[in-house]
């Protein structure tokens, strides 16, 4: 029998306002590292230094809140940012206390602290161990489009540059309509990033295809290459406030925008690196979406968090357009049993704009 | 009458053509550049306000950009396969013509990559093709392929104007007389010796045989970029032939039509007769035939097959207000009237066969741009778009204005080149004819200016600058005298040995709660009527404050067992006060784990104090078992504590991390005595991940396919070998030519 004895230790965030744009700027990067004390002495070592080098599937991640006993650490906040470039072997042995997203007060070494967005090359590899994944239930999508109303406030997208397309399919006529929204599906096997001729696109281990728009050389292949629309383009110099403009790039976040390339969708790896979950999650009124990592075989919408795997063999599952071989990330549950109608979908939207969703679901009444 | 004076005999033909310049010539020249210097504006305009200029969005992501490069890379055929091939196969009357196919292919191939770049958004990243450039990318391929192929044509070009150089540095021009030495220059010597004629005719064979793959490999790797996609349309095994086909097809109507037009302007009725464009209407129908045969074929399939997307493709070339009259043209009067045409003796003469020429040409051009956009209109899914340009494209006059532009300058240049170099080779001229028309105007000055002017045109520049518009968020705040009411709600919290406090404040306006930021809120402990402050935090941007209870707090045995806390909100500007409590008993939960046989189990032991302040088993409490996930808990089970302990069959079925290690979080929420307590363990018990599979060298990856880099690798030696080869030749030719 072994007895193991453990203490987490937890990642702290800091949202520092002088720097940051605001908190979506400032993700935290740092793995967690879990110390075990174990009552066999030698064996302690050799553990701590294979979980070490490998991070947990542990909550890893917190976004700060610091309570008065942390209030030394935001004047100290230099050394707190120094200790960043060395994530995994910042500790200190000092503890300080930090507040997690829900609310609750947890110690944590004051070494794991950080302010800084990813860097390119951090955000080439992705996170390590994960892989994640959305599904998206379409039975309880009425077309409400808040998820896209919050991707476009987190991004800071202009109107019209939806990430999120909303489609009324049906698939022939004697069929029901149904709505369909459509991230990017993140593909396991990405037409989009074969094609590009300068790896500004690329596929992430944890399973995210993002775009680095400091290197992409706007040839627009990849859009040419999505068989999802997924892909858009930043037609004309984008408009967004001077303060965005200023702040630092990170592929991950995907600002500040860049005239001239290509962006899309990016399964928010910011988010991830806090322990948050992406806006179009959050935003959803109706929990259409869930997002997770398949590897911890568990997915949330935020009220609710279900296993992975049941979810997808108890409602049938399946993948947009299986037979094209992309492999998305992001799996559908049938329209069965729909909350709405469909004709719920049509609320608030002009009539040019029902007739054209009339036209594409072949809908004749 | 010997070579030699066949070869004088033909220069003194052609010279007066290098030496003089019609004011017709000047007058051309002009309006040329008018075309190329519109372009230039057109380019401005691109570049100061990006693409949004264009007739391209979203959907339709390449236009007409992309149909001239196709269009200009497949006349480039003319020179690679005609005079590659008619020189191979020594087709005696091939001589008169291969220099404007050569030329033809030079110039194209220069001026179609331009349209590439047009096309990109980010001209300033271009160095990033050779940064970080992936071989797995077809543009790429292409790139590879053309620049190999531009130094490959270059080559022949010159190969073949060795002999007329040295002609020319013998009998040298009388104007413009700064020629000369670069006639001299680039005549290496040449004497026509016996081992110099041997080499040139050695490395001019290798290079035609080299060049022929080479030419049938670049426009495969052209249709590649399309075939290699998902699209309707485009992904077909058969277009890389099909691009071919279609390739050969426009460049001998290029062909043609330029001979057409030099019989005429330079009067080399003599040379260029109807023969040739006999011989070459004969190729132009068999390979307009080819292009027919194959567009049926591909036509047919996808119809035969139809798949849904192939026929909203096709539904949209056959609807008559769509693309159907510019099918019918590119596909039926583009193949038959050049047939009809060249195979109806009666038909056939010089100025027919070059309008069948100028037809097929045309509508060459016009079935690339129904590759193009039809296709891009036609995605997998609807374009849902109400704006109509991101559904239909048009082009706009930036776009055109680009087009004109490029074609002004493949013209441009062609003339510029014939004044330069003799667009008919005049050393073996296979024919003998006499020439008594020898035209001796000198117009030195008028061929200086034209050459002049040529130099300025770039040099005018637009002034249309957009500023952009920034958009000001305005943080002017109507100010509110009524007070706003505030919600204050505060939760206990125990986790593993920290407990601590937390609050939430929220103000409430109009009936919705938001979060208050930057709020001092102060904690307190009541106990027997008298309040004891532990301290106080400022809420984050969500509302929130913590505060820890310190140990001694907890040690105080509080009022008979029961703590209760206090928070207060002061109150703010227009926020007003409010405050929370909180009574709770202190709980104290152990987690560790067992195994019994083959039962793997978590134990939960719980106490409580009593009032003595003695830590006793608890009685019928709920708890609940979660295995913390990224974002959230995921439930596992429950339990009920009872004579202070509880215990849950581990769920092994959790994937746990690399080694398998998984926590395991016991939690009692909300709990009226308890408040939230919460305490985990980690086990090695886990489903471990499975390892991560590394692959590299894939399709999506930074490193190629190691068989695609040998390939490259082969393919690439082999042509460059023979290239260097070729340049070593020519350096030798003019070693010997010092002896």
């Amino acid at each position: 029998m072994i007895y193991l004895n453990i203490k987490q230790r937890l990642i702290p965030f800091f949202s520092n306002k002088d720097s940051c744009f605001n908190s979506h700027y400032c993700p935290v990067i740092l793995p967690v590292v879990n110390v075990y004390t174990i009552s066999f002495g030698d064996l302690k070592s050799r553990i701590t230094t294979l979980m070490k080098s490998r991070s947990s599937n542990r909550r890893n991640f917190l976004k700060l809140g610091i309570a008065a006993g942390a209030t030394a650490l935001i004047a100290s906040g230099g050394n707190v940012l120094s200790a960043i470039s060395n994530p995994g072997n910042g500790e200190t042995g000092e503890k300080i206390k930090v507040l997690t997203p829900e609310g609750k007060l947890v110690e944590v070494d004051k070494g794991h602290a950080c302010c800084q967005p990813a860097t390119n090359v951090e955000a080439r590899q992705g996170l390590p161990d994960k892989k994640m994944v959305m599904v998206i239930d379409l039975a309880k999508c009425r077309n409400a489009k808040k998820c896209l109303e919050g991707c476009q406030k987190m991004h800071f997208l202009p109107p019209h540059m939806d990430w999120i397309k909303f489609y009324l399919l049906r698939d022939s006529p004697e069929m029901a309509p149904y709505w369909f929204p459509k991230p990017c599906l993140h593909c396991n096997n990405p037409p989009c990033v074969k094609v590009c001729p300068v790896g500004a696109t690329f596929k992430r281990n944890d399973g995210i295809v993002l775009i680095d728009n400091e290197r992409c050389i706007g040839c627009k292949f990849c859009m040419a290459a999505c068989p999802y629309s997924s892909r858009v383009f930043n037609w004309e110099e984008p408009m967004i406030q001077k303060k965005l403009k200023a702040s630092v790039y990170s592929p991950e976040t995907g600002s500040p925008p860049r005239i001239g390339t290509v962006s899309k969708c990016d399964f928010c790896p910011d988010m991830v690196r806090k322990g948050e979950l992406p806006s179009c999650v959050t935003s959803c009124p109706n929990g259409v979406y869930y997002y997770g990592d398949r590897n911890e075989d568990a997915v949330t919408n935020g009220t609710e968090t279900v296993r992975f795997s049941e979810l997808l063999e108890s409602r049938a599952a399946y993948r947009f357009m299986e037979e094209l071989g992309t492999e998305p990330s992001v799996y559908y549950l049938p329209a069965v049993d729909r909350a709405f109608e469909y004709q719920v979908g049509f609320e608030g939207l002009s009539d040019e704009e029902i007739a054209l969703y009339k036209k594409e679901a072949r809908i004749t009444e | 009458m010997n070579e030699e004076e066949k070869s004088i005999q033909n220069l003194t033909a052609y010279k007066p053509h290098l030496e003089t310049i019609s004011k017709k010539g000047i007058a051309l020249i002009g309006v040329l550049l008018l075309f190329i210097l519109f372009g230039v504006v057109c380019l401005y305009t691109q570049v100061a306000k990006g693409h949004v200029v264009t007739g391209m969005r979203d959907n339709v992501v390449w236009g007409l950009y992309i149909v001239n490069f196709i269009f200009f890379i497949g006349i480039s055929y003319a020179g690679a396969l005609i005079s590659g091939i008619l020189h191979l196969l020594r087709v005696p009357w091939r001589t008169p013509i291969i220099r404007m196919a050569e030329m033809i292919t030079v110039i194209s191939t220069m001026i179609g990559p331009s349209y590439i770049l047009l096309c990109i958004g980010r001209l300033d990243r271009l160095p990033n093709i050779a940064l970080f450039g992936r071989i797995q990318s077809p543009i790429i391929w292409d790139v590879i392929a053309i620049t190999t192929y531009l130094s490959g044509s270059i080559i022949f070009l010159y190969l073949a104007m060795i002999r007329d150089m040295a002609l020319l540095r013998d009998n040298p021009v009388k104007t413009a007389k700064w020629r000369n030495p670069i006639y001299k220059f680039l005549s290496v010597r040449y004497n026509d010796t016996t081992k110099q004629k041997e080499l040139l005719n050695v490395s001019t064979d290798l290079l035609s045989i080299v060049i022929i793959p080479l030419a049938i490999l670049v426009h495969s790797v052209l249709a590649w970029i399309f075939g290699m996609t998902l699209r309707p349309g485009w992904h077909s095994t058969i277009f890389a032939p099909y691009f071919v086909v279609a390739a050969v097809y426009s460049g001998t109507g290029v062909l043609i039509m330029v001979m057409w037009i030099f019989r005429k302007v330079y009067h080399l009725e003599a040379q260029i007769t109807k023969i040739h464009f006999n011989y070459l209407g004969i190729i132009m129908i068999i390979l307009g035939a080819l292009y027919g045969y194959f567009t049926f074929s591909e036509y047919l399939t996808s119809w035969y097959g139809s798949i849904k997307w192939d026929m909203e493709v096709l539904f949209r070339l056959f609807s008559p207000g769509e693309y159907l009259i510019e099918f019918i043209f590119a596909v039926f009067i583009g193949v038959l009237v050049p047939i009809i045409i060249v195979t109806v003796p009666k038909f056939r003469n010089i100025n027919s066969i070059a309008f069948a020429a100028t037809i097929a040409v045309f509508a060459l051009w016009v079935k690339r741009y129904l590759i193009i956009i039809p296709t891009l209109e036609s995605p997998l899914l609807p374009i849902h778009d109400l704006r109509p340009e991101y559904v239909h494209y048009s082009a706009t006059w930036v776009e055109w204005g680009l087009t004109f532009a490029g074609i002004a300058m493949f013209i441009l240049l062609f003339y510029l080149f014939s004044k330069f170099v003799p667009i008919i080779p005049v050393v073996r001229t296979g024919e003998e004819k006499d020439y008594s028309r020898l035209r001796k105007v000198v117009f030195e000055k008028q061929m200086k200016k034209a050459i002049k002017e040529n130099k300025k045109g770039d040099t005018i520049t637009t002034g249309i600058v957009i500023l952009l518009m920034l958009v000001a968020s305005s943080g002017a705040m109507a100010q509110d005298d009524t007070q706003v009411q505030t919600v204050l709600k505060l939760e206990y919290f125990h986790v593993d040995s920290l407990q601590s406090l937390t609050g939430t404040l929220l103000s409430r306006q109009e009936g919705r709660y938001q979060p208050l930021e930057g709020m001092e809120i102060n904690f307190k402990l009541m106990q027997g009527g008298t309040e004891k402050s532990i301290g106080s935090a400022l809420t984050n941007e969500k509302g929130k404050v913590a505060m820890a209870i310190p140990e001694e707090v907890l040690a105080t045995g509080g009022d008979k067992g029961l703590y209760t806390f206090s928070a207060s909100f002061m109150g703010k500007d227009k926020y007003g006060k409010s405050s929370g409590a909180t009574t709770m008993k202190p709980l104290k939960m152990e987690m560790s784990f067992f195994q019994k046989e083959q039962e793997k189990m978590a134990d939960l032991k719980a106490f409580e104090q009593d009032k003595d302040g003695k830590w006793v088993p608890v009685e019928g409490l709920e708890v609940q078992f979660y295995v913390p996930r990224t974002f959230s808990l995921l439930k596992v089970g429950k339990g009920k504590i009872s004579g202070g302990a509880a215990s849950l069959e581990f769920p092994t079925h959790i994937p746990g991390n690399a080694l398998g290690y998984l926590t395991l979080m016991a939690k009692v929420e909300d709990n009226e005595v308890y408040g939230n307590v919460e305490v985990s363990g980690t086990i090695n018990w886990g489903k471990p991940l499975p390892p991560v599979k590394v692959i590299k060298r894939g399709l999506g990856d930074t490193d190629a396919p190691l068989w695609m880099v040998y390939t490259l690798i082969v393919l690439l030696s082999l042509v460059w070998f023979h290239y260097m080869y070729v340049i070593y030749t020519v350096f030798r030719i003019r070693h010997l030519g010092k002896q």
